[in-house]
């Protein structure tokens, strides 16, 4: 098997879409924040809480849309704390954003604890997990259909979800308002709008979309909680809403990106290539990327004084 | 003469207290609520590090690592930045040290020192690179940092796997240091160790560096306002460099510290989180170095005593967590207090004028 055989695979790109699911979720979540002028640096503290908030919620409610919900009250809950400490009591996002990230840490291992008597996983409760999909006539169509079909349902709702984010941002009465807020909230409450209420909706949904981030690892990718299985990828997210440019397009290609770099991390390790090495290819991608797109708006920024 | 510090410039200190007071309430809550045992479990947890001289100097060695992270975070903070790759160097540091150590040849603590200075300067590289890529393409060094500490753990795994593996372990360990490179135990039936006293000589260190030194004021100058900074002739992207330099090789002088007066080998197998404890020493601080040790050790104090507590009893040790998270939040919170802080000052003033 050569590195060639690895790329140009149905495989390659499948795992890469699957891969890429959290991701999306996390960017999105992201771009709301940023659109409603607040730091999205909670994303992934909050993802690590409804990654066990999920199965917790599917075993009590012993159904996998029950898990979700609880996953995106319990997203929505602490979007929202992050909002007030932020926007009331005035506390420096980096610090709260750290914060939620230390509270996530303990509390799931904790509430694990408590639920299976280890602190390693959920994997005793059997939950309820979201089901994987066929799209009919897709799924006949060689290659593309090998790569497109069989995804998780939340796949599917994510790629759905930016493309409703991009009608709302860009269409919506409601949407508009909320990025007016976010780009000058001074401005906003001048023309009479309820500065609070739109950081508010902004809060609310992108909670919503952290939490669907969140269950997805432990509803889909792997059908149980484990602990710090976010691992990162809330800060991926921020990244991909970034270099993205805050568009759900550029977004897309973003996080595809990162797909495609994780997916080839995974199928090189199949190769005789030291492993820990490999791991890192996400990670470099990322870096690489921010500071090449950073460049290259830092150089436009200086034309446009000059 | 020296002026009397007004009243109002204690609102900081009491919203710290205040902080740390609700944070344990809410934790002493939680035990309360969900243990079949209580009251043993909170004895455990606020008096057991002082039950014994083996625990009490288990307090002073778990202090050792968080002085220098919180000294890391601080100098990482100062000019503005939210560099967060301490964590990182802090395990490069200790990878470094590692390699330094069974590669070098050189005779006894020569070769401590060597291993220590090699830390220094792969922390210091570390956190650079996030500093580097703000002043050069402007990059966000949060975003930066954060997804440079997974790199640091594989590449360091890597090396430690690739190059000092000891194959008579059964798990990922590296060769034995010798004796040679432990660091000198002070205390009889305890662990700690000359590292301690390094800890403290480097905050000390730091707080000239920050007080007495130019550069101190430089670097709080362009935190404050980096276009005035530039504008009276100070380079601001040279200051930052210079921080991040010093701010990673603290931390990675602390990985070395603690791999040689804790371990005979290296153990981590994931990153160890000295780095995102140190914002929370430097918060409590206030980012002040000389209030460095007391955050240590109350850090270190609370950590003991939820170890000890979660062996008697049914709470686990991450409880911790919930106390860091809830302090964090609190004393960072601004808004607490500003009300009467203003009041304060108005009064004060008033004051001043019927003088």
């Amino acid at each position: 098997m050569n590195i060639w055989t690895v790329i140009l695979s149905a495989d390659f790109l499948f795992t890469a879409i699957r891969v890429m699911t959290p991701i999306l979720f996390a960017a999105l979540a992201c771009m709301v924040f940023t659109k409603g002028g607040i730091d999205a640096i909670g994303t992934e503290g909050i993802m690590l809480s409804c990654a066990l908030a999920g199965p917790v919620g599917g075993y009590l409610t012993k159904s996998a849309v029950g898990g979700l919900l609880v996953a995106m009250a319990t997203g929505v809950i602490l979007s929202c704390i992050f909002g007030y400490f932020t926007l009331i009591l005035d506390t420096n996002p980096v610090l709260a954003g750290i914060a939620l990230n230390t509270l996530s840490g303990g509390l799931t291992i904790f509430v694990t604890y408590y639920l299976t008597g280890n602190k390693g996983s959920t994997q005793s409760l059997n939950n309820p997990v979201v089901p994987d999909v066929e799209i009919p006539v897709l799924k006949s169509i060689p290659v593309l259909g090998e790569i497109l079909s069989g995804h998780s349902i939340l796949t599917y709702v994510g790629l759905a979800v930016a493309a409703a984010l991009w009608v709302f941002f860009w269409k919506s009465a409601c949407g508009l308002r909320i990025r007016a807020v976010g780009e000058n909230a001074t401005a906003a409450g001048s023309v009479g709008l309820n500065i609070m209420k739109y950081k508010y909706i902004a809060l609310v949904m992108a909670g919503c979309l952290a939490g669907i981030g969140g269950a997805y690892m432990s509803m889909s990718y792997v059908s149980f909680f484990s602990r710090d299985m976010i691992a990162g990828r809330g800060w991926i997210g921020m990244a991909a809403e970034s270099m993205g440019q805050g568009t759900p397009l550029g977004i897309l290609f973003s996080v595809l990106l990162f797909g495609m770099a994780d997916s080839l991390a995974i199928r090189l390790q199949m190769l005789n290539l030291p492993s820990q090495l490999i791991q890192t290819i996400p990670y470099v991608v990322t870096i690489a990327a921010i500071a090449i797109y950073s460049r290259h708006r830092m150089q436009q920024g200086k034309k446009k004084i000059g | 003469m020296r002026q009397k510090k007004p009243l109002s410039s204690y609102v900081e200190m009491l919203r710290t207290m205040l902080a740390i007071f609700f944070s344990l309430l809410i934790v002493f809550a939680i035990i309360l609520l969900i243990s079949e045992q209580p009251l043993s479990a909170l004895a455990d947890f606020v008096l057991g590090p002082l039950t014994s001289v083996r625990r009490f100097g288990n307090v002073i060695e778990a202090m050792t690592p968080l002085m220098f992270t919180g000294l890391a975070v601080i100098i990482l903070f100062k000019p503005g930045l939210f560099n967060l790759a301490m964590e990182g160097a802090f395990f490069m540091g200790a990878v470094a040290a590692c390699g330094a150590a069974l590669t070098f040849k050189l005779p006894g603590v020569l070769n401590l020192a060597a291993a220590m200075v090699a830390a220094a300067v792969a922390g210091g590289l570390v956190c650079l690179i996030p500093g580097g890529l703000k002043v050069k393409c402007d990059a966000n060094e949060l975003v930066t940092s954060l997804m440079l500490n997974y790199i640091c753990l594989y590449v360091g795994l890597w090396v430690i796997t690739t190059f000092f593996y000891d194959p008579t372990q059964n798990s990922n360990y590296s060769y034995k240091f010798g004796d040679a490179m432990a660091l000198p135990r002070l205390i009889e039936g305890t662990r700690i160790n000359a590292g301690t006293v390094l800890a403290f000589v480097t905050v000390l260190v730091i707080w000239v560096l920050v007080n007495k030194l130019s550069f101190g004021f430089k670097a709080n100058l362009v935190g404050e306002n980096k276009n005035m900074a530039d504008y009276v002739g100070i380079s601001s992207g040279g200051i930052i460099i210079l921080t991040q330099l010093i701010g990673g090789m603290l931390a990675g002088f602390g990985g070395a510290v603690e791999l040689f007066g804790m371990y005979q080998r290296f153990q981590y197998s994931a990153l160890p989180g000295y780095g995102w404890d140190g914002v929370l020493i430097a918060i409590v601080a206030r980012r002040k170095v000389e209030y460095v040790p007391f955050a240590a050790f109350f850090l270190a104090y609370l950590r003991i005593g939820a170890d000890i507590m979660s062996r008697n009893s049914d709470i686990p040790f991450e409880i911790v967590n919930i106390i860091q998270a809830v302090m964090v939040l609190l004393i960072s919170a601004t808004a607490i207090l500003s009300g009467f802080k203003k009041r304060l000052i108005i009064r004060e003033a008033k004051e001043e004028e019927e003088k």
